[in-house]
């Protein structure tokens, strides 16, 4: 069945290069970081082209679980005010939960950078960069519930099944540094899951986990030293064992197979090191470290440059607490305070050393929060229309795009659906989301599903 | 969808849908819509009595109208229809009970001035266009006579003479039979997911009779291990696992998987005929006789996953999810047994299978009247089911109404509002739950299974603030094709029946409840040939590491075509005479002389077949997770073959059983299940594909699992033996043999004391070997 489409520059050869993974040898398990010029005997495969040229050449997703209330961050509403407490007749406001009178919100909105854009004052140092800050007020999604939603958000389907945005970059680019993975998922909790999954896409797709909230990369990353053998006992091991290894790949004709395998050790005998180095924070200078503040979140934001900084394609950093259906004004502070200088922080230290041009950083929760109160001094989910945002590589800074209606309640103007975004998140990737195909299951499968749209009017 | 997809697609049953224009569309999204969910109850072909003559459910019905006349003329406002839902004085009101929504009585009106667009009219499928049937996987499966080849003293088995036959076309050779150490770590690994021990190997190698390798080959089949090996194939194409994505009140871990997973087990070692193993699976509740044991075998059903359906969420929400639900397991019903991908059919026509839209709603009616229960584990229990299986919804039910009620008061008394009246639901429900639970109390609470039963389910939103999914047992319901997928767009309704292509005739509805017993022996009988071919295909994969159809659960036109077609139709059909016997089968596959064959390596075969499409040498494997994990406790000496009941943690250092009784999970999955390639059981798993990351290679060198099996293996090696003679005994157990004179240099290179006096690092060896190539490949 011929149904390759020509003007797909790696689709056939990726594909039927995928077909016979089972039938031939695990080759794939080379594809992602086969990279290195000290990898003779394999054929070398290159193991993603962008569909043409990328604006981004990598990602920082920031995930927000739980839900961050946009009228209190980004999108400030003169309606709250005026009908404080009230339930307008005209719109429907109802959610899923009990919800009473329309709750305005307790922080300030102020103009940023030379854009002025508004940003409450929640997020002061964030407001500071502005200027970076490509702002979605209209996006939307199409499930209340947390883990459908956050599902929708990292695969644009609210099941369990499908591979998340993460997984698809990977598969389509694959890394840049051979001795390190080219998916990173940074923090635990709530959602993480559903970034992390490959799905059908072969397991190497799937996020490396990796503990932040231990400094130490030993703690982080599962299985990354071995405390009862001492480097120089572990590398005679390991001499023993390729040697071991040569002799019977000698008698067995060497199978590519043996041989991805033999790779693939000495492969992991060096990211025991560059791993090391990669993932320790404690190597920063001090003063770069106070920057971006202390905790867990901060520490994530600057391992995330760290690792973009080194080749990572995909980081994945999320951070939950933000289901704040009570007392979110105090709540919605505290978190606020944990993440505005660590962002700045990291938006200024890409700017700095150049990465922001071409490193993607992506906000926002799984949805936003609704205008009217709940428990009296709280709000509900609200997928009908929130804000996330965009930064650096080929989006346009101190810009906003769409809006919601009177009350921040559904997405009015320009609405961004997720699949949208996603599709434009690939587009700055230099993938087409229409291309960036998987068969699976006697289908053509797509991180779009068959939607998206990009959003052309913010790229740069 | 590449545009050359859709000239490449089949009989399109409502060709309008893809070039719709505006007024078609229009009547699929207002009107059809109104007349599914308001007329069809009188005017369809379902409906118990069609009244007035008149159909709504098709373009000729619309268009011929009924007993009082045409119902509908275009661009008139006179059309009979705008007259009966005005409700006007002149004609009968319709719908006679309750008046349509005024939006929906606009709709119809626009629509009717729109001169009553209507999609072309469908022929009725008088029948699968006769070339679709003409396909390969659709022909009858039949033996064949032996053909010619060039050598026949090589064939030890029938399949052996079309393997050479391939061979002699493709100018390739087979290998020499292999070495008698790699025939019996094969053989082992491949029935009963063990390797042998180092005297077991050197027994065989001793043992010259004729008949030694038949000997092991029964012994294995024999063996209990044979169905924790076997058994843990077929959980793979079942995605079993213990519990769901997530665990919301709705969707909570199922209590008893295990029995469905010790089921499997039980019946690969009582060799349970194959077509049975389908029908208990799928309808082990609705065969007679069937022992109260058995009934664990529904667990294929009763274990599929759930997704959370949380009640404040719209009918329409809650009824795509609902629908999600059955289309997993249509899905893993079509493509595990049938090898056909008709969920592809449902937001369309199947575009490159003779399946249709109808033919999956057909099937996915049958799933809409099975319901996911508890069965107490004992003789005659459908009264009990019944009663436990909805005593507890109704407990859940009111345990989330309570939780919600108790919200609401909290809310109320935060914004100062009067609670009398949500005071007043609490008691309610606060009662209602404690009754409830004192029923579950007087119900029977002891062993059970999950499994399902027949019961019609719909969802219903009655109260839009409370959206609950009603289970009716008795009342069986067909669907409504979905119009692309979704459930808020009904077309026309669809009797339960199998799949018209597979059908022998014109598939007959299905008459007998939910539908599942027919729809199984449906797969048995009518589509034997296609569920022989899908079975046989894949147990061949399951020994030889690769398949003769390369696409084992896609024997459609996206499917790959056999490299041996002859071979799979005879070796079906003989599976078929000889009563679907599965060790029949996996003993016809390994006494052959192609399985026999050494795997050794010829540079201008490879060349031509790097692939080794035509076997022209043993495939190499590498040992699945399990086998590799089984494998590795038991060279250090740490195996403890006790086995089913309560899942263990995988990751648990303590936990030593096979590998197949460690716990699977949908929503926190095993570090092995993650690393080493167990296809993802949210859904069917169609092959293992074996993946080699660095990530893995971590695992083989830090691991807690592989320092605890290095360090006991060191010890056990070295407990009365000093020197040389303990890094012979450490090939021996882990390897299988002596180690060669290198080996021995370069092992004792590495576990020489770093200090005079101290003891050798032999863990170092033991770990080495547990990590090396050898050990972790089948030759």
């Amino acid at each position: 069945m011929n149904d390759y489409d020509p003007s797909d520059s790696f689709g056939p050869s990726r594909r039927s290069f995928l077909r016979e993974l089972g039938g031939s040898v695990g080759l794939l398990g080379l594809a992602s970081y086969l990279q290195a010029t000290d990898a003779p005997a394999v054929p070398a495969l290159v193991p993603g082209k962008p569909h043409f040229t990328p604006r981004a050449k990598r990602v920082i997703f920031l995930f927000m679980a739980g839900g961050p209330s946009h009228l209190d961050m980004f999108d400030p509403k003169a309606a709250l005010e005026k009908f404080a407490g009230k339930r307008p007749d005209a719109t429907d406001l109802r959610t899923e939960r009990v919800t009473g009178g329309v709750l305005p919100s307790a922080f300030r909105f102020r103009p940023g950078g030379k854009s002025g854009l508004p940003v409450s004052d929640l997020l002061p140092n964030i407001r500071g960069c502005a200027d970076e800050l490509c702002v979605l007020r209209s996006v939307y999604a199409t499930n209340p519930n947390h883990s459908p939603a956050a599902n929708f958000l990292a695969s644009g389907r609210i099941d369990a099944i499908h591979p998340g945005i993460g997984a698809w970059v990977s598969y389509g680019l694959g890394s840049e540094n051979a001795n390190l993975p080219g998916f990173v998922s940074l923090g635990g909790g709530f959602g993480q899951v559903g970034f992390e999954r490959s799905g059908y896409l072969p397991g190497q797709f799937q996020a490396t986990r990796v503990a932040a909230a231990e400094a130490d990369p030993e703690k982080m990353i599962r299985h990354l030293r071995n405390p009862a053998i001492g480097q120089d006992d572990q590398q005679r091991q390991l001499d023993a064992l390729q040697s071991f290894n040569r002799t019977h790949a000698a008698a067995n004709g060497h199978d590519p197979l043996l041989e991805a395998r033999v790779r693939a050790m000495e492969t992991a005998f060096r990211m025991q090191s560059a791993a090391g180095e990669a993932f320790d924070t404690r190597r920063e200078p001090q003063k770069v470290r106070d920057t971006y503040g202390r905790g867990e979140f901060a520490r994530g934001c600057l391992l995330a440059r760290r690792l973009v900084e080194r080749g990572v394609r995909f980081v994945q950093l999320s951070l939950g607490g933000w289901d704040h259906h009570a007392r979110i004004n105090s709540e919605l502070k505290k978190k606020c305070d944990e993440i505005d200088r660590p962002i700045a922080a990291l938006l200024k230290d890409l700017r700095q050393r150049g990465l922001l041009d071409d490193t993607l950083v992506v906000w926002g929760g799984e949805f936003g929060r609704t205008p009217v109160s709940e428990n009296g001094d709280g709000r509900d989910h609200n997928h009908y229309g929130f804000t996330m945002w965009l930064a650096g590589g080929g989006v346009k800074g101190g810009f906003s795009h769409g809006s919601t209606d009177e009350f921040g309640f559904k997405a009015a103007e320009n609405p961004v659906s997720v699949h949208d975004l996603h599709a434009t998140i690939l587009h700055l990737l230099g993938l087409d989301h229409e291309k960036l195909t998987y068969r699976y299951s006697g289908r053509d499968f797509r991180l779009t599903d068959v939607h998206g749209r990009i959003v052309n009017e913010i790229l740069a | 969808m590449r545009p050359c997809l859709l000239a490449l697609s089949l009989v399109s049953l409502w060709p309008s849908f893809l070039h719709a224009d505006d007024g078609v569309d229009f009547f699929e999204k207002k009107v059809r819509p109104v007349f599914a969910e308001h007329c069809y109850s009188c005017h369809s072909a379902s409906a118990k009595k069609e009244k007035g003559g008149l159909r709504l459910d098709s373009t000729d019905a619309i268009k011929a109208g009924g007993d009082s006349g045409p119902v509908v003329m275009p661009k008139d406002e006179k059309s009979l229809l705008l007259q009966v839902v005005a409700h006007g004085a002149d004609a009968p009101a319709m719908p006679p009970k309750q008046k349509l929504p005024e939006a929906a009585i606009a709709d119809l009106r626009k629509w009717v001035m729109l001169g009553a667009p209507l999609p072309a009219a469908v022929a009725t499928r008088s029948g699968i266009d006769a070339v679709a049937r003409q396909f390969w996987s659709f022909q009858p499966a039949a033996e064949l006579a032996v053909p010619g080849v060039s050598d026949a003293k090589w064939p030890r088995q029938k399949l052996d003479f079309f393997i050479l036959q391939k061979l002699d076309e493709q100018k390739l050779e087979h290998a020499p039979v292999a070495d008698r150490r790699t025939l019996i770590r094969r053989v082992y690994f491949d029935l009963i997911g063990l390797p042998p021990t180092f005297e077991q190997v050197e027994e065989f190698v001793a043992d010259r009779r004729a008949d030694a390798y038949g000997k092991v080959v029964e012994e294995l089949l024999a063996s209990p291990r044979f169905g924790e090996k076997w058994g843990r194939h077929w959980l793979d194409v079942a995605r079993y696992a213990e519990d769901n994505s997530t665990s919301e009140s709705t969707c909570k871990p199922p209590r008893f998987p295990y029995r469905y997973r010790d089921w499997v087990i039980e019946a690969f070692n009582a060799d349970v005929p194959f077509d049975r193993f389908v029908r208990l699976q799928l309808a082990g509740d609705l065969m007679p006789g069937t022992e109260p044991s058995d009934y664990a075998a529904l667990g294929f059903l009763g274990l599929s996953p759930v997704y959370h359906k949380e009640p404040k969420l719209s009918k329409d929400v809650i009824a795509s999810i609902v629908a999600d639900e059955w289309d997993e397991r249509v899905d893993v019903i079509t493509r595990g047994f049938l090898g056909l991908t008709v969920a592809c059919a449902r937001c369309h026509d199947h575009k490159f299978d003779p399946i249709s839209a109808e033919d999956y709603y057909a099937l996915a009616g049958v799933m809409s009247n099975t319901q996911l229960a508890e069965r107490p584990l004992k003789p005659n229990a459908d009264a009990a089911e019944d009663a436990l299986t909805s005593v507890r919804r109704d407990l859940l039910d009111a345990t989330m109404r309570l939780g919600y009620a108790q919200e609401q008061r909290r809310t109320a008394q935060k914004e100062r509002k009067s609670t009398a009246e949500v005071d007043q639901q609490i008691k309610l429900f606060e009662a209602r739950v404690a009754d409830l639970r004192k029923r579950e109390k007087g119900l029977d609470t002891g062993p059970a299974l999950n499994v399902v039963r027949d019961a019609g389910t719909t969802v219903n939103g009655d109260d839009p603030a409370w959206t609950v999914v009603d289970y009716r047992p008795g009342t069986f319901r067909n669907l409504p094709v979905f119009i692309r997928g979704n459930p808020t767009r009904p077309g026309k309704e669809v009797p339960r029946r199998f799949l018209e292509v597979l059908a022998s005739g014109e598939p007959r509805p299905f008459r007998k409840g939910s539908g599942r017993l027919e729809l199984a022996e449906a797969i048995t009988t009518d589509a034997r040939s296609l569920t022989a071919r899908v079975i046989v295909n894949r147990t061949w994969g399951w020994v030889f590491g690769r398949y003769l159809v390369n696409t084992p659960s896609n024997f459609g036109a996206l499917g790959e075509r056999p490299s041996h077609p002859e071979l799979l139709d005879d070796l079906a059909a003989r599976f078929i005479a000889k009563n679907w016997s599965m060790k029949w089968l996996v003993r016809e596959l390994v006494t052959s002389a192609t399985y026999q064959q050494s795997s050794r390596h010829i540079e201008k075969f490879a060349a031509v077949d790097p692939d080794d499409r035509w076997m022209w040498r043993a495939p190499r494997k590498r040992l699945e997770l399990e086998a590799w994990r089984d494998a590795t406790l038991q060279v250090s000496g740490q195996l403890n073959l006790a086995g089913g009941g309560p899942s263990e943690n995988l990751d648990d250092l303590r936990s030593k059983h096979r590998t197949v009784f460690g716990k699977v999970s949908r929503e926190r999955p095993a570090d092995i299940h993650r690393l080493f390639d167990l296809p993802d059981p949210r859904g069917h798993g169609e092959k293992r594909e074996v993946t080699t990351t660095p990530v893995q290679q971590l695992y083989f060198l830090n691991s807690p699992f592989v320092r605890q099996a290095s360090v006991k293996l060191a010890n056990s090696a070295s407990e009365g033996r000093t020197g040389e003679d303990v890094a012979i005994e450490l090939f021996r157990r882990v390897l299988l043999r002596e180690p060669t004179t290198a080996e021995l240099a370069t092992a004792m290179r590495l576990v020489q004391p770093m200090n005079e006096g101290s003891t050798p690092a032999w863990e170092l060896l033991a770990q080495t070997l547990l990590a090396s190539n050898e050990f972790l490949f089948l030759n």
